[in-house]
């Protein structure tokens, strides 16, 4: 492992009951590095991503951030990656501003997590990440249960964005918006943006993905089947022949 | 001829074939001598006694009963609440702890629950002697374990996706604990919370009925002097202050996103928990342990009660339940569907809002006028009042249900009866049921109450023990009706699983 490698995974597998869902994977991502993950449904990305943001533990090999096991970090350590979920995982009976600033519950202390669910408080870095998602401020007090598709979406990115982590990882983040609005959003995932959204410094960024026009902004590209990873190679080199052993 | 097909339609009238042998053995112990004063206490309800003394009386003994009902309720919707979070799933999964602990605590909560405030009354007046603290402690006890248990039950219910994304956050776990339960807390509260206050206020009245104070005291004392026009008075009084108390709190709405009202319900969250403290601790080490000291004789001495009579006793208990429980699910939807037109309706509902108000100590006292206390005289009057309850939800949950069946049934010329049962009652007959599942552990427990007064079953045994101070038959009789409410408690659950 170089002294730029953030995330790496080392032989990992992952059983599901009797399924082998991801078999001896080996991965290194270095720092600022924009990783493109390619598959079908079912071929072992959301459970790769899992597997990577520690939310699952691998049945076998191992998983280190920042040269360090998962075991070993401390809680700020861990939180410096962000995930968005395919399937978003709102807290469906708080607001988006509240879901919004659940993403901030790490960097800050219980009264915090009491002001936001109060609402006793202007919230004034989560309307700026709202406002960036292109979310009117109408949604702001609503439901996440009365959000349209389009909206949730965005109020997960904007979850993700407000930790302002420096590492991304997104399962097909840019389901349920419109061209217009993936460019915008794209561009908000992929760069570090700072306090006064002038200055940005590279992020390191792995997405899952099912299109193929939106591959231009990353470096790499991996392509995973059946729980394996079938190619790890620049964006420059990718070829036909790749995509169909994969699709 | 044709076959009954048991469905859910079918399985909530098939109970009331409990009404057969019931009914045979009510008849064969009715005595007449008592008409008179039953007929006395139905003419009473007309014309209560007003004068002002009595109105005195009854501002004096509603205070007392609301202000026992009141802090009673609000410090077990408190603790339930807190007790609920320690006994969810999601507190040992944020905070690492093995699920060992989970399992003790629910059992604790299982055991105190499983007691009827009345048990606890009694028990503590034994301790401690009749004082006005005992019936906040007494209703306080199984409150909490009953508020936890559905607190945690909706805690359950969390997407454990939620749970996962909040803790990828990697937030501190006391703030994501806080994220998590927030909502599903202020929900329960709001739709189950402020009903508990009018059970609480009922619990009170109960107590009273057995010298704790308030309204319930002078209710009893009435009856005892057979004095029926003051005791209507009382019933009534107490009839205006739970339907007040219901529309008061039908019109208060919380918004937790009011600055003031937030910072109000936290300061009286705080207060409550500390002064509950302080209050507990003064009323441990301030009382007269007036017969505590005989509990030494449990170690010592051995029960009289035969091994023959317990088991006498239990199954006594285990059919009051069964018969009582059969009267509540079937009764209401039976009279209901023949008595299928608008007045009779009204009836129905006052006379189904009169058994939820009357305490049931004092129905079964009227119904001793004309007859001689027996399992099925208790087992009408337990199964009488829950089915004043049960139909309460049966209505409710009719008139909100949608009626284009039922009117579309009607117009192909079918009686206005079948039209009902089949349009109307088969498709709240499945819910109907998981809610008369819930209701028959709250009928186990209120054996508790029938048999003391009745004589029958465990109840009765419990007085007797506790009259002579022997501690070792409280014990069995305690752990007997325990085991027998958390064996309930658990068929209960199944049958609910299955029908949810």
């Amino acid at each position: 492992m170089n002294n730029n490698t953030v995330l790496e995974l080392e032989n990992i597998s992952y059983k599901y009951k009797n399924d082998l869902i991801l078999n001896k994977v080996n991965l290194k991502i270095n720092s600022g590095e924009k990783i493109a993950l390619l598959g079908k449904s079912g071929s072992g990305k959301t459970t790769l991503i899992s597997i990577l943001n520690g939310t699952i533990k691998p049945t076998q090999g191992e998983v280190k951030l920042f040269n360090k096991s998962f075991e070993e970090l401390d809680r700020k350590q861990k939180s410096k990656i962000t995930t968005i979920w395919q399937d978003l995982r709102l807290i469906e009976d708080l607001s988006a501003e509240q879901n919004v600033n659940c993403g901030l519950l790490a960097e800050n202390n219980f009264y915090f997590a009491f002001k936001n669910l109060l609402n006793i408080s202007s919230f004034k870095k989560a309307h700026k990440y709202m406002k960036l998602c292109r979310l009117h401020t109408s949604i702001y007090d609503k439901k996440i249960r009365k959000l349209s598709g389009g909206q949730k979406q965005r109020v997960a990115i904007a979850r993700s964005l407000i930790q302002e982590s420096n590492i991304l990882l997104a399962d097909e983040p840019f389901n349920n918006l419109d061209p217009k609005l993936i460019t915008t959003i794209k561009n908000l995932l992929l760069e570090n943006v700072d306090k006064n959204n002038t200055k940005r410094s590279p992020k390191t960024a792995l997405v899952a993905l099912h299109r193929l026009d939106l591959l231009n902004d990353f470096d790499k590209v991996i392509g995973i089947r059946d729980g394996k990873i079938f190619f790890n190679i620049k964006r420059n080199n990718l070829k036909k022949i790749h995509l169909e052993e994969i699709f | 001829m044709n076959k009954l097909k048991l469905n859910y339609t079918s399985l909530s009238f098939l109970p009331i074939l409990v009404c057969i042998p019931l009914g045979y053995q009510l008849i064969n112990n009715i005595h007449f001598g008592g008409f008179k004063l039953f007929q006395d206490f139905l003419i009473s309800a007309f014309n209560p006694k007003i004068d002002n003394e009595i109105i005195i009386t009854v501002i004096k003994r509603l205070n007392e009963t609301i202000l026992i009902g009141f802090f009673s309720w609000l410090v077990s919707i408190i603790f339930g609440a807190i007790f609920g979070i320690i006994s969810s799933n999601i507190f040992y999964k944020i905070f690492n702890i093995p699920n060992f602990f989970y399992r003790i605590i629910r059992f604790f909560l299982t055991i105190i629950r499983s007691i009827h405030e009345v048990v606890w009354g009694i028990l503590l007046m034994q301790i401690y002697g009749i004082n006005f603290s005992i019936g906040i402690i007494a209703i306080c006890i199984p409150y909490i374990a009953v508020n936890s248990k559905v607190f945690a039950e909706q805690l359950e219910n969390i997407d454990y996706k939620s749970f996962e994304s909040i803790n990828q956050i990697n937030a501190p776990k006391f703030s994501s604990l806080l994220t998590l339960i927030w909502n599903p807390i202020i929900n329960t509260f709001k739709n189950f919370g402020l009903y508990r206050l009018e059970c609480s206020i009922r619990s009170t009245v109960i107590l009273g009925l057995f010298g704790i104070g308030g309204i319930g005291t002078s209710i009893f004392l009435s009856f005892q002097t057979l004095n029926f026009r003051e005791l209507w008075t009382y019933l009534w009084s107490l009839a205006i202050l739970i339907i007040l108390s219901g529309l008061i709190f039908k019109k208060i709405k919380f918004n937790t996103t009011n600055k003031i009202i937030s910072i109000f319900f936290i300061s009286v969250f705080f207060i409550t928990i500390l002064f509950s403290f302080s209050y507990f601790l003064y009323f441990i080490f301030n009382n007269n342990f007036e017969n505590f000291n005989s509990v030494s004789s449990l170690f010592k001495s051995s029960p009289d009660l035969g091994l023959f009579d317990f088991l006498k006793l239990i199954l006594e208990t285990i059919i009051l339940s069964l018969l009582s429980t059969g009267i509540a699910i079937s009764l209401p939807p039976l009279v209901i569907g023949i008595f299928n037109n608008n007045t009779s309706k009204i009836f129905i509902k006052i006379f189904a809002f009169l058994l939820r108000l009357i305490p049931t100590p004092v129905i079964l006292l009227t119904l001793l006028t004309f007859n001689n206390p027996s399992v099925s005289l208790a087992a009408l009057t337990l199964g009488l009042h829950n089915a004043g309850i049960t139909s309460k939800l049966l209505f409710t949950n009719l008139d909100s249900q949608d009626k284009r069946n039922y009117i579309a049934m009607k117009s192909l010329g079918i009686s206005k009866k079948t039209s009902w049962l089949l349009g109307l009652f088969s498709q709240q007959a499945k819910s109907y049921l998981a809610y008369c599942a819930y209701r028959s552990d709250i009928i186990i427990r209120e054996t508790a109450i029938v048999g003391v007064i009745g004589s029958v079953g465990l109840g009765w045994q419990l007085q007797e023990s506790l009259s002579s101070f022997a501690w070792q038959e409280v014990t069995l009789v305690l752990i007997a009706y325990s085991s027998i409410a958390i064996v309930g408690e658990l068929i209960n659950g199944k049958i609910k699983n299955s029908l949810t």
